[in-house]
């Protein structure tokens, strides 16, 4: 039987198996190219044959084994759109307290997608952060998810005073609406203690820690599989600072952002980065624009932009796969990330993703006395 | 490079084997091109002998012809083109994705890729009515927007039902994960899982460059090795399996600022239609979903061709359409 005939699973190339450079290098040295010619070798043999150790050669039959498994039909995270369909459903999504921001994400942060939020210093993405971190524990009955949190702290400027503002005004917001006895009742678990409680907190100090974080996430998320967010608050503060080699900061994001993406997917998290501004030069005008550079805006599946338009705050969807481009109005207010009240709406003028970056400092960070509320 | 090994054919025994390991002839190639007289006295094995086993280790290995009519004859019954759905892309493409080859779409972030993407699943699955696998490797694909892309099309709940069955979908985020996905597509484990819905007739890939990018640059050499088996088992499956493969990828800026297609030269070669993606610049388009498609490689039509198209024509819900409404329909599609 020539190897022509032999099952096409079989001739599959050595060097597409997940194994390490150097075993592939001298597995094909030794004549070894595709999966057939490993086929029927034990794990001594191939050891000599190959020059390799013997805990490689079993390393490499086993993933050729898995590979092989791999081809045997309903195997694998193969299913039809109609499941996935149901699948999202039944997912949902974090909300916002901002109701046409919910409107605008089509329901709120989606659930299994990584959103990144960018914006200028002080416009809120924090302040979005954390709200979400406290939305995220909602009860069921009331709408909400009743999950857990993590949040990835790079930048310092999680405050925790500021968690338990939010948390209070949350429990006050649902303590008000709680009508029937199930929500009583799920009113005695959601408190501010309850919220902290349930708020793990990571402070991460360089790109390193950031990397070895999110690689060490999934294990952490198995074992608290009531997880139902994850914010990275920021991706960009480590990897702007001391970075001279910016090719290899690319790959370390990219890599970074399909971790990412897994993260979500295979557990069902949705995933919130933030992300600064950077001011690019062009040749008329200079533009604000997400920094990280230009690849990096594959990386998150939506991305959301925060922009001071006057002394009004506004929010864009700049790129979602399942909501049309919106821009909305929303403000801080000492209970958190809210909706703008009617009265006070002023319609956005220029484009979001060209803002001039030419405002003065002061209007990009105003005291919170200035929002109305406190 | 084949190992010489027995079984590999009659007369090639274990004896035989190991004398020709003596003069160092491991492989097939070292056997075929050594000189048989010269290694037949050194290795004390019969000059017949090794002239048999080198005529069937040739036979075993060699091409053989094609007649040009006969491919001919076989395009024009098993070739089809399929159309996108999008009238501007289809004129750019010569009428649409064609089986057996690979097209890609380039872009930049939120440039339309994953929406041209959706929009050809349902076209395929929807008014074609064939199989489709689309396979996410960044995490754009949302269900419910090819819900509403394919309700656009029809309102028949069956219809819509069906649609979204012929849909297969593969999530994989690494590309040795990618790698498996399209060699099990080669060896037929998905042939079967979509036998009820008849064979796949396309193959997605969104985005080929988010499992790759990272690999890529440096002193790492893993990354373009690696490249190269994912071109070729795209090739492979678009080839042997008769199916039209569309690929997205992200672009970079060459010196002077020109938009290209990302992954570099050696890529370049490996899809046979590349179309670019851009938003429409100007105020009076923003939010409107307007994108640029201009062709940069196809073999057929001439290149720089630019077309306009909107993405939002494809179904996307109006903005007075009011949300709970939305979700009801979703939930109709769950009670059939």
């Amino acid at each position: 039987v020539g190897s022509r005939e032999r099952g096409a699973g079989m001739q599959r190339d050595v060097s597409s198996l997940a194994l390490a450079p150097g075993v592939k290098v001298k597995l094909i040295g030794a004549g070894f190219l595709s999966a057939g010619d490993l086929g029927e070798l034990r794990p001594l043999e191939l050891s000599r044959e190959a020059g390799i150790t013997q805990q490689e050669a079993l390393e490499a039959l086993e993933a050729l084994r898995a590979a092989r498994g791999e081809a045997e039909p309903g195997r694998g995270g193969r299913l039809t759109a109609l499941e996935l369909l149901q699948r999202e459903r039944a997912l949902g999504a974090v909300v916002t307290f901002c109701s046409a921001l919910d409107r605008a994400l089509g329901g709120g942060l989606p659930l299994g997608k990584t959103t990144e939020i960018c914006g200028a210093p002080g416009v809120g993405k924090t302040q979005l952060c954390v709200q979400l971190a406290v939305d995220v524990q909602i009860p069921p009955c009331f709408g909400g998810l009743g999950g857990q949190a993590v949040y990835v702290d790079t930048e310092g400027s999680f405050l925790v005073q500021r968690a338990v503002d939010l948390a209070e005004a949350a429990v006050q917001h649902c303590g008000a609406v709680a009508g029937d006895a199930e929500q009583q009742e799920a009113m005695k678990e959601f408190t501010v203690e309850t919220i902290l409680s349930q708020l793990f907190l990571f402070r991460c100090h360089d790109y390193v820690e950031l990397l070895a974080q999110t690689y060490l996430l999934p294990d952490f998320l198995s074992q608290h599989p009531k997880v139902r967010l994850v914010v990275i608050d920021s991706i960009a503060f480590p990897f702007r600072s001391n970075f001279e080699d910016l090719s290899l900061r690319t790959r370390l994001l990219n890599g970074l952002a399909q971790q990412l993406i897994q993260l979500a997917t295979q557990h069902g998290v949705a995933v919130a980065l933030t992300n600064q501004m950077t001011t690019k030069l062009g040749k008329s005008q200079s533009m604000l624009v997400p920094a990280l550079g230009e690849s990096w805006g594959h990386a998150a599946t939506q991305r959301l932009l925060l922009h001071w338009e006057g002394p009004s705050r506004f929010a864009s969807l700049y790129k979602s796969p399942s909501q049309r481009e919106a821009t909305v109005p929303f403000q801080i207010t000492a209970q958190g990330f809210r909706d703008v009240p009617p009265a006070d709406l002023q319609l956005p003028s220029a484009d979001p993703s060209a803002a001039p970056s030419g405002d003065p400092p002061t209007s990009r960070k105003r005291p919170r006395a200035d929002e109305g509320e406190l | 490079m084949v190992f010489l090994r027995e079984g590999l054919c009659p007369g090639l025994t274990e004896e035989v084997i190991q004398a020709l390991r003596t003069q160092e002839i491991r492989t097939v190639e070292d056997l075929v091109s050594s000189e048989l007289e010269e290694l037949a006295q050194k290795c004390s094995i019969s000059y017949k002998a090794l002239v048999a086993i080198r005529r069937v280790l040739l036979t075993q290995h060699t091409g053989f012809p094609v007649s040009g009519a006969d491919l001919y004859e076989e395009l024009l019954s098993s070739m089809a083109i399929l159309s996108t759905g999008n009238e501007s892309l289809d004129v750019l493409l010569d009428a649409g994705l064609y089986t057996g080859e690979v097209t890609e779409l380039a872009g930049g972030p939120g440039s339309g890729k994953t929406q041209v993407c959706l929009g050809v699943a349902v076209n395929i699955s929807c008014v074609l009515k064939r199989t489709v696998l689309y396979i996410d490797t960044n995490g754009g694909l949302s269900a419910s927007r090819l819900l509403q892309m394919v309700q656009s099309k029809t309102s028949n709940m069956e219809e819509q039902v069906e649609a979204l069955n012929r849909i297969l979908v593969c999530r994989v985020f690494d590309v040795f994960s990618l790698l498996e996905t399209l060699h099990s597509l080669r060896s037929g484990g998905l042939e079967q899982a979509s036998v009820r819905n008849g064979p796949i007739r396309a193959v997605l890939v969104d985005s080929v460059t988010a499992v790759l990018s990272h690999m890529l640059g440096g002193r790492q050499t893993e990354g373009m090795s690696l490249m190269m088996q994912v071109a070729g088992a795209l090739r492979l499956i678009a080839k042997d399996l008769n199916v039209a493969v569309l690929v997205t990828n992200h672009v970079t800026r060459d010196g002077n600022g020109v938009l290209k297609a990302g992954l570099g030269q050696s890529w370049s070669h490996v899809p046979r239609t590349r179309v670019l993606l851009q938003r429409v610049d100007g105020p009076q388009a923003r939010h409107s979903g307007l994108r640029w498609a201009t062709l940069l490689k196809s073999s057929r039509q001439p290149c720089h061709q630019k077309q306009q198209f909107d993405l939002g024509s494809g179904g996307q819900p109006a903005d007075s359409h009011p949300d709970h409404l939305q979700r009801r329909e979703q939930e109709d599609v769950f009670k059939h």
